[in-house]
C-alpha cells in the first residue's frame, strides 16, 4: 500500500494549504476588507456570517488535514520502514509540532465558530479571532522546510510563515471574492458592494503580492543561489513555476483592477458583472495549482544542496529541441525482457526498448494532440459552420478517447492489462502507476464529457465546464509527476518537460474557461490562446525524448 | 455537482512521490574506499535532521539481496554513521531510509565497490 500512502502524502500538503489560505486570509479579509464591525459600512450581516462560515470550515478542515498527515506519516513510515514507528516518533518535532497546531487550529475554529458567527459584526469578537490565529501562525513555523535546516534556520522559519501568511491573504481573499459574487448573483447581498470591496481587495491584495515577493526573495536565494540551480534543478524547476503561476494571477487580477477603474471613471457597470466575476474564478483556478505546486516544492531538495546533480542550461534547452516522433515500438517482449535489469539495485543495466517504449508513447501522444488542436482550430473557421462533413471538426474531443485507449494499453506496459504485474499491486503499490491510471481515466472521462457537451441541446447545460475543470486537473498532475527509478538528474530533465505542459494544460484550462463565460471579444481571445496552448501540448510531447538511466 | 467534482479531483491529485528532500551531501565513501574482508564504517551527511529512530540502511549486494546494517550519529548535526561487515570483492549499493526532521521520508541508493 505504498503508492496510495505515498499519493496522498503528497497531496494532503496542498490540501492543508488551500484550508489554510480560507481560514487566515478569510479572517485577515474580514478584520482589512470587510471590517464589517464599522457603522455605516453597508456590509450585509449575511456576509459576515457568510466569510465567518468559511473561515471556521477552513479551521476545522484545516486541523483534519494536519491530523490525517500525522495518520499518513505513521502508515508510510510503518510500511516503507516495516516495523512500528512507536514510540521514536512520540517524541519528532513533527509529531508535537503537528499536535500543538492541531490543537490551536481547533481553538481558533472553534472560537469563530461558538462567538464569532454569533456577533459577526463586533469588532471585540474578530479581534480575539485575529488574536487566536497568531499562535497558530507562529506553530506553523516547526512543520516547514526550513526546521530541519543547519544555518540561518530561526530566519529561514520565520520568512516561511510570513511567506505563507502573505500568500493566504491574497487567495483566502479571491476565495472570498467569489463567495461575495456568488452572494450577489443570488441578489442576496446589496449588489452596491461589490464593486466598493473588489476596490478595498485591490489595494490589500496589492499589499499581500508585495508581502509575498519581500518574503520570497530571500528564501529563494538562500535555497538556490545561482543561474544554473533556478534552471537546472527540480526544486529551481517548480519555483519558476510557482512564478509563472504567479504572473498569470496578477495579469487577471491587473483585468480586474482595469475593470474596477473604470468602474470609478464611468460608473458602468457592465465589466464588474460580466467580466470580472470570471476574471476572479480564473484567477482562483491558478492560485489553487499554485498551492499545490508550493506543497510540491517542500518535497524537493533546495537546489544549492545539489551542485552536482545540477543540469546545465544547454541539456535543460535539449529536452525541448524539435526531433522527428518516434513512430516504431519495441515489441512488448522486448520490453519485459529488460524489466529485471533496469529494476535492479546492484547491477542495473539501462533498457534501451523501456526508453524507446516510452519515447513512442509520449511522441505518439503529442501527435493525437497536435492533430486534435489542428481539428479544433479549423472548427472556429467559417466553413466549419458551413460545410456538413467539416462540421465535424467540432468533434475533435473524440481525440481524446482514442488518446486514453492508447494509453490504457500503452502506458505502464509491464503490468495489468499487457504485463505480468497484476493490476491491484502494480496501482496501489506504485505513486507513478497510480499517476498513470488516474491520468489515463482522466483523458477518457475528458473526452467524453466534452462529447456529451457538444451533443448537448441544453444551452444551461453545465457539462462544458468540466472541460477546463478536467483539464486544470491534468495540469496539476503534470505538474506535480514524479518519475522513480532514474538517476536524479535525468528525473529533473524529464520534470522539466511534464511541468512546461502542465503551466500551459493550465492555460488551456483557464481559456477554455474563459471563452465559455466571457462575451466578444475577450471570449475569441480566450478560445485562441486555449487552442495554442493545446498545440503546444502536442509538440512538447511529439519531441519528448527520455534518458536511458 | 461542479464544486464536488472540482474537490474530488483535487483530492485525487498530486503524486508527488518523491521522497528526496532530504540529500546526501558528502559521503565517505569516494574518499576512504572499503577493502576486501575489512569491516568499515562509512560515513554520510545530510542537508537536514535526521531521526536515526526512524531511518534503515540496508547493505544491498549482488541479486538484490537486502542485509540491515546498524547506525550510529556522526559528530555533527545530520551526520551518520553505518558499519559495514566485512565484504568480499563485487559491487554493492547502500539502500537508505531516513526521516528528516521535516517530516520528509527520503529513500536513496549510493553505489559503490569494493575491491582488493
Amino acid at each position: 500500500m505504498a503508492g496510495i500512502a505515498d499519493f496522498l502524502d503528497s497531496l494532503i500538503g496542498g490540501f492543508d494549504l488551500m484550508c489554510f489560505a480560507l481560514a487566515i486570509g478569510g479572517l485577515l479579509w474580514g478584520l482589512c476588507v470587510l471590517r464589517p464591525w464599522q457603522p455605516l459600512s453597508g456590509i450585509a450581516p449575511l456576509l459576515a456570517k457568510s466569510t465567518i462560515t468559511l473561515i471556521y470550515k477552513g479551521g476545522f478542515w484545516l486541523a483534519a488535514a494536519q491530523l490525517f498527515k500525522i495518520i499518513l506519516k505513521v502508515w508510510l513510515m510503518q510500511t516503507i520502514l516495516a516495523t512500528s514507528p512507536f514510540p521514536e516518533f512520540a517524541g519528532t518535532t513533527q509529531f508535537i509540532g503537528g499536535i500543538i497546531r492541531i490543537a490551536l487550529t481547533l481553538l481558533l475554529a472553534g472560537y469563530a465558530y461558538r462567538y464569532l458567527s454569533r456577533w459577526p459584526q463586533s469588532k471585540e469578537h474578530w479581534r480575539n479571532t485575529g488574536l487566536l490565529a497568531v499562535p497558530m501562525l507562529v506553530s506553523g513555523a516547526w512543520l516547514v522546510h526550513a526546521a530541519g535546516r543547519f544555518d540561518s534556520r530561526v530566519l529561514l522559519m520565520s520568512l516561511t510563515v510570513l511567506h505563507q501568511l502573505a500568500a493566504a491573504a491574497w487567495i483566502g481573499g479571491v476565495f472570498m471574492l467569489i463567495n461575495l459574487w456568488q452572494l450577489t448573483h443570488k441578489k442576496a447581498v446589496n449588489a452596491e458592494l461589490w464593486p466598493l470591496l473588489l476596490r478595498r481587495f485591490a489595494r490589500f491584495g496589492l499589499l499581500a503580492v508585495v508581502g509575498i515577493l519581500l518574503s520570497g526573495l530571500p528564501m529563494a536565494w538562500h535555497y538556490i543561489n545561482s543561474w544554473n540551480g533556478l534552471i537546472g534543478t527540480g526544486y529551481g524547476n517548480l519555483l519558476m513555476v510557482k512564478v509563472i503561476l504567479l504572473g498569470l494571477a496578477l495579469g487577471l487580477a491587473g483585468l480586474n483592477h482595469t475593470a474596477v477603474r473604470g468602474f470609478s471613471i464611468t460608473g458602468d457597470h457592465y465589466a464588474l458583472g460580466r467580466r470580472v466575476p470570471y476574471y476572479v474564478e480564473t484567477e482562483a483556478l491558478v492560485l489553487v495549482i499554485l498551492l499545490f505546486t508550493a506543497a510540491s516544492l517542500a518535497s524537493q531538495p533546495p537546489a544549492i544542496d545539489i551542485p552536482n546533480l545540477t543540469a546545465t542550461w544547454q541539456e535543460v534547452l535539449g529536452t525541448f529541441t524539435p526531433q522527428w516522433p518516434q513512430t516504431n515500438s519495441p515489441s512488448h517482449s522486448a520490453l519485459l525482457a529488460g524489466e529485471a535489469g533496469r529494476v535492479a539495485i546492484v547491477g542495473q543495466v539501462p533498457s534501451l526498448a523501456a526508453t524507446e517504449w516510452s519515447n513512442y508513447n509520449h511522441n505518439i501522444a503529442g501527435i493525437f494532440i497536435t492533430a486534435m488542436g489542428v481539428f479544433a482550430m479549423f472548427s472556429y473557421t467559417r466553413l466549419a459552420h458551413s460545410h456538413r462533413i467539416l462540421a465535424w471538426s467540432h468533434y475533435w474531443p473524440l481525440g481524446f478517447v482514442g488518446l486514453g485507449v492508447f494509453l490504457f494499453f500503452r502506458s505502464d506496459a509491464e503490468t495489468w492489462p499487457l504485463g505480468p504485474i497484476g493490476f491491484w499491486e502494480s496501482t496501489f503499490n506504485n505513486g507513478e502507476v497510480l499517476q498513470h491510471r488516474i491520468a489515463t481515466l482522466l483523458v477518457l472521462t475528458l473526452g467524453i464529457y466534452e462529447l456529451m457537451a457538444r451533443r448537448s441541446q441544453n444551452s444551461d447545460s453545465k457539462l462544458p465546464l468540466m472541460f477546463p475543470i478536467f483539464s486544470a486537473f491534468g495540469g496539476l498532475m503534470l505538474l506535480t509527476h514524479s518519475h522513480i527509478g532514474f538517476q536524479a538528474k535525468s528525473a529533473f530533465l524529464i520534470q522539466v518537460g511534464h511541468t512546461t505542459m502542465g503551466i500551459f494544460a493550465l492555460i488551456l484550462a483557464g481559456g477554455r474557461w474563459l471563452e465559455l463565460k466571457l462575451d466578444a471579444p475577450g471570449k475569441s481571445i480566450a478560445g485562441f490562446i486555449s487552442v495554442a496552448a493545446l498545440f503546444q501540448i502536442g509538440f512538447i510531447l511529439m519531441f519528448y525524448r527520455e534518458p536511458l538511466y | 455537482m461542479l464544486r464536488h467534482l472540482l474537490i474530488g479531483l483535487l483530492l485525487s491529485a498530486c503524486t508527488q512521490g518523491v521522497y528526496a528532500h532530504a540529500v546526501v551531501t558528502e559521503d565517505s565513501l569516494t574518499s576512504t574506499p572499503i577493502h576486501v574482508g575489512q569491516p568499515a564504517h562509512v560515513q554520510l551527511s545530510f542537508n537536514s535532521k535526521i531521526e536515526l529512530g526512524l531511518s534503515q540502511v540496508f547493505l544491498v549486494s549482488k541479486g538484490d539481496k537486502h542485509q540491515l546494517l546498524a547506525i550510529g550519529p556522526g559528530l555533527k548535526q545530520g551526520q551518520i554513521i553505518i558499519t559495514i561487515p566485512a565484504l568480499t570483492t563485487g559491487d554493492y549499493a547502500l539502500r537508505l531510509k531516513v526521516f528528516a526532521a521535516d517530516g520528509h521520508l527520503t529513500e536513496d541508493i549510493r553505489h559503490f565497490s569494493v575491491s582488493p
